[in-house]
């Protein structure tokens, strides 16, 4: 037997000359089978059934005798009832009896086989789901938040999976039902033709006559399902804010507000719940008035002597019988068409392409030699800590995303979902332009990652270098940096490269020497998801340290220490700019402290460079460079010089962890990963230093 | 500068840095013993599974656990919580409890005289010579009983569905009312992400379970008594191989549910671990990027779909030992009933109307049955999930307040000790004398107690020795409507609530006429703005609502703040930075909220003490200077050595 989880390839990368319009360049015939077809929904769900294909033809093998009890059973308790218990014949009873027995172990047994296939077939499509998510992710890299929300990304995997999983196991069980079907058709029209044309004819009316109930109960439902989401979210947003509503109050009136809302969501439910009621009543109605037409029309023919007791009794048994098969149609039916509604989603995500593509033939980076930027003029000489000052921060992030070849849009990703209410020709309309925006928003990208960089080393365009090496070479680290959970020696280590001692240094450096302190079980201590529980000076410093422990040739920092207090901050730009002694090192600051440990500054002004210098120097010459510098000395004590960029919020209230999938799928799309660009929702913008309104300022606190 | 080059070596730094530095490689995610071997006989092979499911069952139990008993975070109720609340909720609405039990109890009587009617019919046909108008008669009448079971079914349903409608609401409205309960130190303190959890996906289970899974569970228990009673009534006789098939269904049943909650619970932690790591991949794609983490991302998210894997496998044997048994335990009886059935009609004891009756009854008990066991299951992650809320109630209430009130407004600390672990000070003994209206910066590095004592200034905690007074009055001992209209500790001031802006701005004073929210507004320059709303005071804003600019934001956060209008402010720049770009915009806004007022900076840059009229400095937990400015600079102490840094 096949086993779950299922193995997934990697995306394999694409060599400059492949094909554009196939999926791969270089990819065997195996990786490419592995590898999803995205033309289109359908095409995705069969290829991601076939996938699994073993588990659907267990289940329809297997479901083959689990359901003979059900579709031949009462045909043996008929016979059994005839020849056995009516003519009083003990061998005839004994054997249809033994028949019935046998076929009912069988079942049992063989259910465990079917229900072992029924979750494989389900965890495999789930597992496989995520596992691309997964893939397709680590392929894009930081291109992909910007195509499309995060929120969304992941309900892919959270939710959409789940259902290419019922339909796996829908699918198999649909198969062994119409066999099921079959075989009462069979036996059936074989004793009665009139009792076996209603039997027929019954069952499918049964499941339709339910039907028109069904359409105003789903929109019942969907508006119970909105409001619980709505009120889901208020919930979360109480807990947001409740250390405001603690600490400056306001208790009464959103506790009001939540129960408003609470109680529209149980007007919404009862009204549902009407409809469920009215739908269940109809199903009794019609199968009891169902079993009245077969019981009035059967007890007529018995009493002519056209139909045995038994093979009535075998009636009533295949009545109750044929309702399974026909629902399992119509749940078939229902589940194609939420699958294929996620699929389209699914393979949204799953059909975008990379934007780069690596060089024939890939220049090496130049070791020792300057890193030079076109479009700012700014030059970083080997060996030098540069701090580079601008009055405009975004143009200090915007150099550092470009000293990284990093592309960075300032589009908002678009959304793959549509509007509650969107339906029709408008909704094929909002789709059309969608994936018009989206696939514009790809060409542009394609287009500035291939063509000339701008930024040089030594001479040699990063566009000329494959980008790995250059990944390995310069080294972004910036305010949108991400914790990731795990002990604090994956976190500061995440190769397993470093010795201890080198450990040690750069916590050292980073004077991050309380966040091992405040870990419990030492380098073992486990931080939470995406470093919650941090206070976001000690994220800063963590993020700092991680950067200093991969030593890279050239480490580009951004706002490294702007959460971080003063007499702390002097203590790193003293150990940073010694540790650094010999490495190229680029820092996007204002602060003073770190100014005056530089080799070397450079003051940017209108997106260009306007003066260098050591820090001295240019507060010496330069008037603008004094006003940027030691401007907040003016300012009110509260609006000193913060980090000029807002970083993204890591976990602004609308996303809180743990949310369900339904009330949060959407929310970690508000999260901005382009540090060029504002964090615009109110909700994004206060977690500077922050672990954001849900991890308060917690440690910083407690451990002060 | 030497000295700083490297990290110091020696036993001081990073204490317990070589016991906990491990060499570099992964555990497993899943240990060897839970791969299914490939060679061996079949009983080996057996016996090997049979390790794996004790292993699994063991690591679910484990799970289950630790969930009962987290490390961290809010506290968990007792199971026996949980029943007390329920028969609180139950108590209160006694007579929809019983008309909901009569209606259902009613459906399945109707339900039940079917096949009785039909037993009828039967004998009728098969005595031979019938007369054509009693089947009639007897049919019709099955077709009234059917119509009023029908209508019997759906009264009961919307019955249940107001009933459950209802207690759902009073169950998640109690919630949040707990949690806008809980006290002040722990909300300051804790991380929220355990609560997040719980009002989340904990009401979201605990709603399954109330909407759907106790008025199935009830109605199919009554279904199934009443099924027995009706097939004893039928036929005692016949009913005897369903009875006896009931003991080893319900040992089968009992096994399976003892086992099942932590199974499923441990499943669905898995699926958290899963979601969890592919958000970090996703959301931190350019770190992943930026550190070539990508390989590591998918070993990691392997990893979890691998523990997950072992998780399905846990329930998946859970549930096939359970349904192997139960599929033959509802089925088998068919067997037995129809040679008693023979042994029967041969001597003349039952008729076939009885046995065609019987049989339909076995067939009709299965349904109920079914849902019995899968509703149980249901309750029961209902109650795990229903103990994880119960216990937000259990968190002790920080403190009792008293009835004073202060006279005047000076704020005076006195030996202020504090300690997150017992034994453990942060603060050794540390007076603080404000004077009404100054302003006084705190400074200090990290590590030095300065945000904590912040926050005992502001009332939040209540220090270990030593006293915080206002008016005379002990401020921890204040209502906390009182305090929060002394002392306000800014702090993440700027989150925008889901509600209107009035709503967002009166919370300190929650009877504020619209006149006084308006000068508010007006005092923070943000009143221009919101008259043009599209509702003015009446506009809903926050998530998912009318967005505000971050500067909008900040507006509001400083009106509520003009709103509460304490004397005191307690600013802390670790958690308060505002964002450099609405920065300028404010500075208006925010000096004309604390003119008047005496503020304590918990300061970060240098020129907020520069601009204070005091300035602490606080060293390990003690203020090592205080005075001015120009004081500190002369007096050449560790404050002129960082401002000297700074300034050159």
């Amino acid at each position: 037997m096949h086993d779950f989880p299922p193995e997934v390839p990697e995306y394999p990368t694409r060599q400059a000359g492949a094909t554009t319009t196939g999926q791969l360049g270089v990819a065997s015939d195996r990786v490419t089978r592995e590898l999803p077809d995205t033309r289109s929904p359908s095409r995705f769900l069969i290829w991601l059934l076939r996938r699994q294909a073993y588990a659907m033809v267990g289940m329809f093998l297997t479901g083959i005798l689990v359901y003979l009890p059900g579709a031949a059973g009462p045909y043996f308790v008929g016979r059994a009832v005839d020849e056995g218990i009516v003519a009083g014949s003990w061998d005839a009873l004994l054997t249809w009896a033994l028949i019935l027995l046998g076929v009912i172990a069988l079942a049992a047994s063989v259910g465990v086989l079917m229900h072992t296939y029924a979750v494989h077939g389900w965890v495999n499509a789930l597992y496989r789901t995520t596992k691309l998510v997964t893939r397709k992710t680590t392929q894009m890299g930081h291109v992909l938040p910007q195509r499309i929300p995060t929120g969304e990304i992941l309900s892919v995997s959270s939710s959409d999976s789940d259902k290419y999983g019922a339909l796996s196991e829908v699918m198999g069980r649909a198969m062994a039902a119409l066999f099921a079907y079959l075989v009462v058709v069979g036996l059936v029209l074989s004793t009665s033709v009139p009792l076996g044309l209603i039997t027929l004819v019954a069952a499918p009316v049964l499941v339709f006559v339910a039907a028109p109930l069904l359409r105003p109960l789903h929109r019942r439902q969907a508006v119970e399902r909105s409001r619980a989401a709505e009120l889901t979210s208020l919930a979360t947003d109480i807990v947001a804010g409740l250390r405001i509503l603690r600490g400056i109050g306001g208790e009464r009136t959103f506790g009001a507000n939540y129960a408003t809302q609470s109680q529209l969501v149980r007007h919404a439910g009862v009204s549902a719940g009407i409809w469920q009621a009215a739908v269940e009543a109809v199903g009794t109605l019609f199968s009891g008035l169902f079993l009245v037409t077969l019981t009035w029309f059967g007890t007529r023919l018995v009493a002519q002597d056209e139909l045995t007791v038994g093979q009535l009794i075998s009636f009533f048994g295949y009545a109750v019988f044929m309702v399974v098969p026909i629902y399992t149609f119509f749940e078939l039916v229902q589940k194609w068409v939420q699958s294929l509604v996620s699929a389209r989603k699914t393979i949204t995500l799953l059909e975008q392409e990379p934007p780069w593509e690596e060089p024939v033939a890939p220049a090496p980076l130049p070791s020792d030699a300057p890193i030079h930027d076109e479009a700012t003029g700014f030059t970083a000489r080997p060996g030098v800590l540069t701090v580079v000052v601008s009055a405009v921060p975004d143009d200090t992030a915007a150099l550092a995303d470009r000293l990284g070849r990093y592309l960075v849009s300032a589009a908002e990703p678009v959304s793959t979902e549509l509007e509650e209410g969107v339906k029709g020709k408008r909704a094929r309309q909002t789709r059309a332009e969608r994936e018009a925006a989206r696939r514009t928003q790809a060409e542009k990208d394609r287009e500035n990652a291939r063509r000339r960089w701008g930024v040089t080393v030594g001479g040699v365009d990063l566009s000329q270098a494959s980008l790995a090496e250059v990944r390995e070479r310069i080294l972004v680290s910036d305010t949108a940096s991400m914790v990731f959970g795990g002990t604090l020696q994956q976190a500061l280590d995440p190769h397993g490269r470093l010795t201890r001692a080198q450990a040690e240094q750069a916590m050292y450096v980073a004077s991050a020497d309380d966040v091992f302190e405040a870990l419990p079980n030492g380098w073992q201590g486990h931080l939470d998801e995406r470093g919650r529980g941090l206070s976001g000076g000690q994220r800063q410093r963590l993020v700092l340290a991680r950067a200093v422990a991969a030593d890279p040739d050239i480490a580009v920092l951004v706002e490294p220490t702007s959460a971080v207090d003063a007499h702390t901050e002097a203590r790193i730009a003293e150990r940073l700019s010694a540790h650094r002694r010999g490495r190229t090192t680029v820092i996007a600051s204002v602060s003073p402290l770190l100014l005056h440990h530089a080799d070397q500054v450079a003051f940017l002004s209108d997106g260009r460079l306007a003066a260098e210098g050591t820090h001295e120097e240019l507060l010496a010459a330069s008037a603008e460079y004094r006003r940027v510098v030691v401007r907040s000395m003016e300012e009110n004590p509260l609006d000193d010089d913060p980090p000029p960029l807002p970083p993204p919020s890591l976990d602004g209230p609308d996303a809180p962890e743990g949310t369900t999938a339904s009330a949060g799928s959407d929310a970690p799309g508000e999260r901005h990963d382009d540090p060029a660009e504002p964090a615009g929702t109110p909700a994004s913008v206060p977690t500077h230093s922050h672990p954001g309104a849900l991890g308060p300022h917690t440690e910083e606190a407690r451990h002060d | 500068m030497t000295e700083s080059e490297s990290a110091p070596r020696g036993a001081e730094y990073l204490p317990g840095s070589a016991d906990t530095w491990m060499p570099p490689g992964d555990e497993p995610a899943i240990p060897a013993e839970l791969r299914p071997p490939h060679t061996g006989t079949i009983r080996q092979r057996a016996a090997a599974w049979r390790r794996r499911h004790l292993l699994r069952e063991q690591r679910a139990q484990d799970t289950y656990t630790r969930s009962r008993n987290p490390e961290r975070g809010l506290p968990v109720a007792s199971s026996s919580a949980v029943w007390a609340f329920l028969k609180t909720l139950l108590g209160n609405r006694k007579p929809i409890l019983v008309g909901l039990l009569v209606l259902h109890s009613l459906a399945a009587v109707a339900g039940l005289l079917v096949p009785r009617i039909l037993r009828e019919l039967v004998d009728t046909a098969a005595a031979g010579n019938t007369v054509l108008s009693t089947l009639n008669a007897l049919a019709l009448a099955v077709a009234g009983v059917v119509v009023v079971q029908a209508l019997l079914t759906f009264a009961a349903r919307w019955i249940s569905a107001v009933f459950g409608q209802d207690l759902l609401a009073a169950a998640r409205e109690y919630v949040v009312h707990t949690v806008l309960r809980l006290p002040l130190g722990s909300v300051e303190g804790a991380s929220t992400g355990d609560l997040v959890t719980r009002v989340t996906r904990d009401v979201g289970t605990m709603s399954e379970s109330v909407r759907w899974g106790l008025p199935q569970a009830v109605v199919a228990l009554v279904t199934v008594v009443l099924t027995l009673g009706a097939m004893a009534l039928n036929s005692p006789l016949l009913s005897l191989p369903l009875l006896l098939s009931i003991p080893a269904l319900a040992i089968a049943v009992t096994r399976y549910l003892k086992r099942a909650p932590a199974g499923y619970i441990t499943e669905g932690s898995t699926y958290s671990d899963i979601n969890s790591t592919l958000t970090e991949t996703v959301e931190g794609a350019r770190t992943v990027e930026a550190f070539g983490l990508g390989g590591r991302r998918r070993e990691l998210g392997d990893a979890d779909i691998d523990v997950s894997a072992q998780a399905e496998r846990y329930t998946m044997s859970l549930r096939n030992l359970l349904f192997s048994v139960i599929d033959f335990a509802y089925s088998s009886p068919l067997v037995w009933t129809l040679l008693l059935g023979g042994v029967g009609y041969a001597n003349g004891w039952v008729s076939l109307g009885q046995i065609t009756a019987a049989i339909l009854y076995i067939q009709a008990i299965v349904t109920p049955l079914d849902q019995l066991v899968a509703n149980v299951d249901r309750l029961q992650v209902g109650v795990a999930s229903t103990t994880r809320l119960l216990g937000i109630a259990e968190v002790p209430q920080d403190r009792e307040p008293g009835e004073e009130t202060p006279d005047g407004v000076k704020l005076t600390a006195e030996d202020l000790r504090f300690a997150y672990r017992e034994g453990h000070d942060v603060l050794h003994g540390v007076d603080v004398d404000l004077v009404p209206g100054e302003r006084l910066a705190i400074v200090g590095p990290s590590g030095s107690g300065k945000s904590t004592l912040g926050r005992l200034l502001a009332g939040i905690n209540r220090p270990r020795t030593g006293s915080v007074m206002v008016g005379g009055v002990e401020l921890i001992d204040l209502e906390l409507d009182v305090l929060r209209t002394e002392v306000a500790l800014v702090t993440q001031e700027h989150h925008v609530f889901v509600g209107t802006i009035r709503d967002n701005i009166v919370l300190a004073r929650e009877d504020s006429p619209d006149a006084a929210v308006i000068k508010a507004l007006q005092a923070v320059d943000a009143w221009d703005w919101v008259k043009r709303l599209p509702e003015g005071l009446g506009t809903v804003v926050g998530s998912g609502k009318v967005k505000l600019t971050p500067a909008q934001a900040q507006q509001i956060a400083l009106a509520r703040l003009v709103v509460a209008d304490p004397h005191t402010l307690v600013l802390d720049e670790a958690t308060s930075l505002i964002d450099p770009r609405t920065a300028r915009h404010l500075e208006g806004s925010m000096s004309v909220l604390l003119e008047g007022r005496a503020v304590v900076a918990i300061a970060h840059r240098l020129h907020t003490a520069h601009d204070a009229d005091r300035i602490a400095v606080v060293i390990d937990g003690r203020i090592a200077e205080l005075g001015s400015h120009d004081e500190l600079v002369d007096a050449g102490g560790a404050y002129a050595d960082l401002w000297r840094a700074w300034t050159s």
